[in-house]
């Protein structure tokens, strides 16, 4: 259903916007007009269109206008939604709108001549639609009718669809418009914020696009041994590497310049992170000069080992050898979409376990999390320092470097710390978003690892829910924002990319850049594009335990100070008569192949008692309280690794606990942190009454999304929540309508209607 | 706790997670205690001999081999415990007879721990449950339903409470003759009722259609009383929870379903939960799969061979069709299965459950759990085995185990709505097998009256709620009158894994449970800061009245606040 067959090449540039032959406007249609974004253009819209609602019943359908804009389709409408609503709004999208970059596949149906067309770009339509169906990228699906529309204006509208849609060329895509549009007319419109969404946000990513960020990082993690490297200054070495990198003080640029022709890519080994001990997390491509690789693998591997303190091993991993490949996790995708939202709700029920098995999505969940565990217990407590290998480097080893990292370093468990970690090992490591995405539909291209990875990390939350300071939500509205072709953070395959085309757009267009390398994309970090300040609260976790978080032992109040001895000692403990738990044998063995150690061959024979070690450590770790601000580690068992379900079943009325779901806990929590928010301002206040009204305004800035009326708020359950909260079911699957019609008609398993039948048999 | 202190030896423990652990063993009337020696940290166990299914010699005086011999004794709460001992001299004799003894008191003519328990408790849990007052907080009796004495003395039906409400519109006469075409005299009795539409839902057993297809007028005038009750025109709903099948093969043991020439005002309908032979073998299978080790390789196919899950959705998903029925579809309905102390007892108390927010409560579940499972004759003695040394009991059958973990599944996915945690209900489910208490002892109110229960031992209850803190959920919201319609998909039932895998430490979960904690944190942060600013407000306001010059006072700043203290 998903497969998509190969974009014919197409004309570069979009069609002017047609002038429509409108129907007659009725008053009320009139005022129905899209908001555009600067540089976007309406293509084609078509009036007195249905959205349907439920497949089983036209009552809930909306009626209004669909638009496609050479940004996102729109619907709009002035019924209001009917049941349920999303509690959250994207400022730059409506409630029914889906940007272009979103749209996964463009069906058009013709009920009454029973065909059914899936539309490429620049296609013929031999008939006039009825409906049509748009199936998302994010597991909705959307569904339009055209009864009373205007048939050619429909057809239209649909051809439109599908051909902005699946545009061919890279500066097709919206963002280059609409940044285009912002240099022409910096006065009208504020200018873009490239940065890490400082404003409203307080804090700055760092985006590692500078010298600087490097360095702080350098200097942030004690990586004394290490220096930033400008040998790729205008990317004159490699075009998909950063321009600025950290390498091993003792190797000189000379050398690296010379070594970074053996590599493929020319992607020299990139330093990640060190730890507190010493050692280094780097990751590097493959050698291919196969008569070079011996000598440039130990001159790495040599300065590598000069580089720490004690002058340890170098472990490397050759990722590719033991972790699912980009081609197996998107089989794995799809056939989880396909589980997820395309196959019958009640079909699926009986096998589901199996079925979920059977797409191996949470088995390569596992496999990652395995993996990365093993390599922290390398860098952890054997010391040494860890060589992620990857063919071109640019993959697995975004995902495995991002994990280790999240493991062992509780800032990249902050929203800033986070998104810079992004910044680090995805963006400016080069990730191949543009293909990944598959912004420009080459399907072969396409895999998901970077919702593999946000699982992942959705994973450690699951089991940690104190350890960070985001919420599943901001999990699930990042993956959403890889899909808004607006951002330059998601759009391109590596930054030389966005410097190259965007110098080429702006020629084209006459904007002058003066001194600025390429254009300036707005950054997703840069929430406040996206979100109001309120609903930004919503990727706060309530749960968090901040560093300079107060918390209760035994009754007295004491502030956290970083220490590791009062961490969090009120967190967990296990009775004694089950401290001595172990972990399985198979549990952590490493895969042997997966570990190749260099450099000292007796090191390889120590493998044996390495494995008992590893063994050791992890029953150690999983034995003693968590220290929220040490190392986490992730429980690996069967039944530890589950469905992210807000993320795949948001969309699924059927699967929609109503008045439920985790979230009513996450109110509960919020109220409460809103209440102790409100109590320890006042406490401030008392001890400095002299800068009272200084701290005035300091009362309305609550950290929590849902707020407490007081402190004699007992917070009830609001009733609009949902297990799909903040997103809705409604209306975004074509599925049967769940409310409004006897709860027991939807009620599966229990094969009720065939039993009746065969009652009626029987007598 | 009375323990008669009967042995003490050394013995070494075969742990299935930590290896052999050599300690001291002490058995008691009521638990088999170990404490390991020579180890740091110390391992213990503490079970009580009410958990022991089975005990087996492992192992002969020839037995080669480390720790080959000594004692295997199965548990009824999921696992198994090896204890090797010395081959010389038969060491483990006396130990396999003192076991023995006490772990299946009712096989040698001994009591149950319950009746020489001496503790003392600052409740007393036999008075949480009172049938006259539980009805009168559904507001009954009322104009179209009665409290019927006919039972007093069990009479009428032996595994029914006394206290039985019943049409007002039926004589007791009536119910004699029902009685005589409902399997084991068990006639529809109220179990609840709707305080809005007064739509009620109705308990009973089979009735005895048989081969010939017998029709009752009696039964089937009942049937149609019961439905006017409430004033609506629908049909009378019977859930029938039997798959279709084993309701016509009921046929021909006497039994059978209600036809729709018989009953032509009432709709039938099957709810395919299966019997408790399929339960039980079902629980084995998932027992092989997590006990002693997870099966890793292909967990959520192997835990769906178990189809352990899948019996949950069926329970769940016939009792929201059950409390939909009575909240939506305004209909009462009649809930029977074969003799309807079974699967009927999951069905209407889940779907009370999921009705009245009342049950959600601490003590209002344990009226639930009173009236619907104890009262109402579900054959605990024998669905356990209390005592009882016949493992093998084909009576045997985890029904309460699998209703409590529907429950669970419930306040999965409501956190707030549900003023019990997972502990509270992990405690019934350790003393439905402990015989600590007598809660859970017996099958039906007539026998526990005989054995005078709630003279002589202690209930459950008593223990729990002078401990209501350890039990409460600190997220629970008190709301009233919302139905609460859990999804009964696979895709949200979970293995309950803090229960059934909770002897391994590898796979339990985060004790105290991350969640629960933090939000504890906060409630105590939020009382001392309260403290610490009323303490302030005293001082302070002592000082505004000695000086009153400014304008803008902390305490009229905080006016919000104030309001609480």
């Amino acid at each position: 259903m998903f497969s998509l067959k190969p974009a014919k090449p197409t004309f570069k540039s979009y069609l002017l916007p047609q002038v429509e032959d409108k129907i007659t406007p009725e008053p009320k249609i009139k005022k129905l007009e899209p908001v555009l974004l600067p540089g976007e253009i309406v293509v084609n819209e078509v009036n007195f269109v249905r959205k349907c609602i439920a497949t089983d019943t036209s009552q809930y359908d909306l009626w209004g206008k669909l638009v496609c804009s050479n940004f996102k389709i729109s619907f709009i409408t002035d019924d209001p939604m009917p049941l349920q609503k999303f509690h959250y709004k994207n400022l730059l999208l409506g409630e029914h709108d889906v940007p272009l970059t979103c749209i996964e596949q463009v069906v058009t149906v013709n009920d009454t001549k029973r065909k059914q067309k899936v539309l490429g770009p620049n296609q013929k339509l031999k008939f006039n639609p009825t409906e049509l169906i748009i199936y998302c990228k994010d597991f909705r699906i959307v569904r339009f009718r055209f009864d009373e529309a205007g048939p050619e204006s429909a057809k239209k509208v649909c051809l439109a669809v599908a051909h902005y849609s699946q545009p061919t060329d890279l500066q097709l895509l919206f963002a280059f418009e609409y940044v285009g549009k912002k240099y022409h007319n910096p006065a009208t419109v504020n200018g873009i914020d490239p940065g890490g969404g400082g404003s409203g946000s307080g804090q700055q990513t760092p985006l590692f696009e500078t010298y600087s960020d490097w360095d702080r990082e350098i200097k942030r993690t004690g990586a004394s041994e290490w220096r930033v490297c400008s040998v790729n200054e205008g990317y004159m070495i490699s075009t998909c590497l950063p321009e600025y990198f950290v390498v091993p003080s003792s190797l000189a640029d000379q050398d690296l310049k010379l070594y970074s022709y053996s590599f493929i890519g020319r992607r020299m080994p990139l330093w990640c992170w060190n730890h507190s001990n010493g050692s280094a997390l780097v990751r590097m491509a493959n050698i291919k000069d196969v008569l070079q690789q011996r000598k440039i693998d130990q001159r790495i591997c040599n300065a590598i080992t000069r580089s720490h303190p004690q002058r340890s091993d170098v472990l490397k991993s050759d990722l590719d050898k033991c972790l699912p490949n980009i081609q197996e996790i998107q089989a794995a995708f799809i056939k989880l979409k396909q589980l997820c939202v395309n196959e019958p709700f009640d079909e699926t029920e009986e096998k589901w376990l199996s079925s979920l098995e059977n797409t191996h999505w949470l088995e390569y969940v596992r496999s990652f999390l395995k993996h990365s565990a093993e390599l922290v217990y390398m860098l952890d407590s054997k010391h040494v320092s860890v060589v992620l290998q990857e063919d071109e480097g640019r993959d697995l080893s975004c995902f495995v470097a991002s994990l280790i990292q999240v493991m062992l370093d509780p800032y990249f468990r902050t929203i800033v710390g986070f998104q810079s970690l992004i910044q680090k090992e995805w963006v400016m490591a080069g990730y191949q978003f543009l293909d990944r995405c598959n912004h420009l539909k080459r399907a072969d291209k396409e895999s998901p690892l970077f919702l593999m990875f946000l699982d992942s990390i959705w994973q450690l939350l699951e089991q940690y829910p104190s350890a960070f300071e985001f919420s599943e939500t901001y999990l699930t509205i990042l993956y959403d924002s890889t899909r808004i072709s607006l951002f330059g953070t998601f759009l391109f395959n590596c930054p030389h990319q966005r410097v190259k085309q965007s110098t080429e757009f702006a020629i084209s267009k006459n904007i002058q850049l003066g001194d600025e390398k390429g254009l300036k994309f707005p950054s997703v970090w840069d929430w406040s594009l996206q979100f109001t300040r309120r609903d930004r609260m919503l990727f706060h976790n309530p749960w968090y335990i901040g560093k300079s978080a107060s918390c209760v032992q035994n009754g007295s109040v004491k502030s956290f100070k970083r220490t590791k001895k009062n961490y969090s000692s009120t967190l967990r403990g296990i009775p004694p008569s089950l401290k001595n738990g172990i972990i399985n044998e198979q549990e952590f063995l490493p895969r042997r192949n997966s570990l190749i150690l260099k450099l000292k061959p007796d090191f390889l024979q120590q493998m044996d008692s390495q494995t008992n070690s590893m063994e050791q450590y992890f029953r150690e770790w999983f034995s003693k309280p968590v220290d929220l601000h040490g190392v986490i580690l992730p429980r690996l068992s069967g039944t530890h690794i589950k469905l992210w379900k807000l993320c795949y079943f948001r969309w699924v009325p059927e699967a929609q606990i109503n008045n439920g779901g985790f979230i009513t806990a996450f109110h509960k929590i919020s109220v409460l942190t809103d209440q102790v928010d409100m109590l320890n301002q006042s406490l401030r206040q008392y001890k400095s009454s002299s800068s009272l009204q200084a701290n005035c305004s300091e009362l309305d800035q609550s950290r929590m999304y849902f707020r407490a009326n007081g402190l004699n708020d007992t917070a009830g359950t609001p009733d609009f929540l949902s297990s799909s909260f903040p997103f809705s079911p409604i209306g975004n699957l074509c599925r049967r309508s769940i409310l409004g019609t006897p709860l027991s008609k939807f009620l599966s398993g229990a094969k009720i209607w065939l039993s009746t039948e065969t009652l009626a048999n029987e007598d | 706790v009375r323990n008669q202190q009967t042995l003490d030896k050394e013995v070494i423990y075969v742990c299935p997670f930590n290896g052999a652990v050599k300690g001291r063993l002490y058995v008691t009337n009521y638990r088999l205690y170990l404490r390991s020696v020579e180890i740091d940290p110390v391992v213990i166990l503490d079970v009580p001999l009410g958990v022991i299914a089975r005990i087996e010699k492992m192992g002969g005086a020839s037995s080669r081999g480390e720790n080959s011999y000594g004692l295997d004794i199965t548990c009824k709460d999921m696992r198994n415990l090896r204890f090797a001992l010395k081959q010389e001299g038969h060491s483990r004799r006396d130990i396999f007879e003192i076991l023995t003894k006490h772990a299946f008191p009712q096989s040698h003519n001994l009591p149950f721990f319950a009746f020489v328990n001496e503790e003392k408790f600052a409740e007393n849990g036999w008075m949480v449950y009172n049938p006259m007052s539980e009805y009168r907080r559904q507001r009954l009796p009322n104009e179209q339903w009665r409290v019927t004495f006919i039972n007093e003395h069990y009479g009428l039906c032996d595994t029914y409470p006394s206290l039985l409400v019943v049409p007002y519109n039926a004589t007791d006469d009536d119910l004699k003759k029902v009685a005589a075409f409902r399997s084991r005299n068990r006639i529809p009795v109220l179990s609840w009722i709707h305080p809005e539409n007064q739509a009620v839902v109705m308990r009973s057993s089979q009735p005895l259609v048989g081969m010939s297809g017998k029709r009752n007028k009696d039964d089937e005038r009942y049937l149609d009383i019961i439905r006017d009750a409430n004033g609506q025109i629908s049909k009378l709903t019977i859930y029938d929870a039997r798959p279709s099948v084993n309701a016509v093969a009921n046929k021909a043991t006497g039994g059978g379903y209600e036809g729709d020439d018989a009953y032509p005002n009432a709709e039938l309908f099957f709810l395919d939960i299966h019997n408790i032979h399929v339960m039980r073998e079902s629980l084995k299978k998932l027992k092989d799969i997590v006990y002693p080790n997870v099966e890793e390789s292909h967990w959520l196919s192997s835990l769906e061979s178990t189809h352990w899950l899948e019996h949950i959705k069926l329970v769940l998903t016939g009792a929201i069709q059950v409390a939909d029925k009575v909240s939506s579809g305004k209909s009462s309905v009649l809930v029977h299965c074969s003799d309807g102390w079974d699967r009927t007892a999951q069905l209407t108390s889940l779907a009370m459950l999921m009705l009245d927010s009342y049950y959600r409560t601490i003590v209002g579940f344990e009226v639930l759990v009173q009236k619907e499972w104890i009262s109402f004759g579900h054959k605990f003695a024998s669905r356990i085995g209390h005592g009882d040394k016949n493992h093998a009991d084909a009576d045997r059958s985890p029904i309460f185990l699998q209703f409590i973990d529907c429950v669970w599944q419930m306040s999965k996915q409501f956190p707030t709505a549900f003023e019990f945690n997972e502990q509270f209900l992990i405690t019934i489910l350790d003393h439905l097998y402990s015989c600590r208490f007598g809660t859970f002892l017996y099958s039906c109110e007539s026998v526990r009256e005989k054995e005078k229960v709630t003279e002589r031992t202690l209930s459950l209850w008593s223990l729990i709620n002078s401990e209501k803190a350890k039990h409460t959920n600190p997220f629970y919201t008190k709301e009233l009158n919302r139905a609460l319609y859990p999804v009964a998909s696979m895709r949200h039932l979970e293995l309950w894994v803090n229960y059934y895998i909770r002897w391994n430490p590898r796979i339990r979960q985060q004790q105290p449970n991350p969640v629960e904690q933090r939000y504890m944190e906060l409630l105590a942060l939020r009382d001392d800061y309260m403290r610490r600013l009323e303490e302030l407000q005293i001082t302070n306001n002592s000082k505004i009245s000695n000086s009153s010059t400014s304008s803008a006072s902390p305490s009229q700043m905080m006016s919000h606040v104030q309001t609480h203290f």
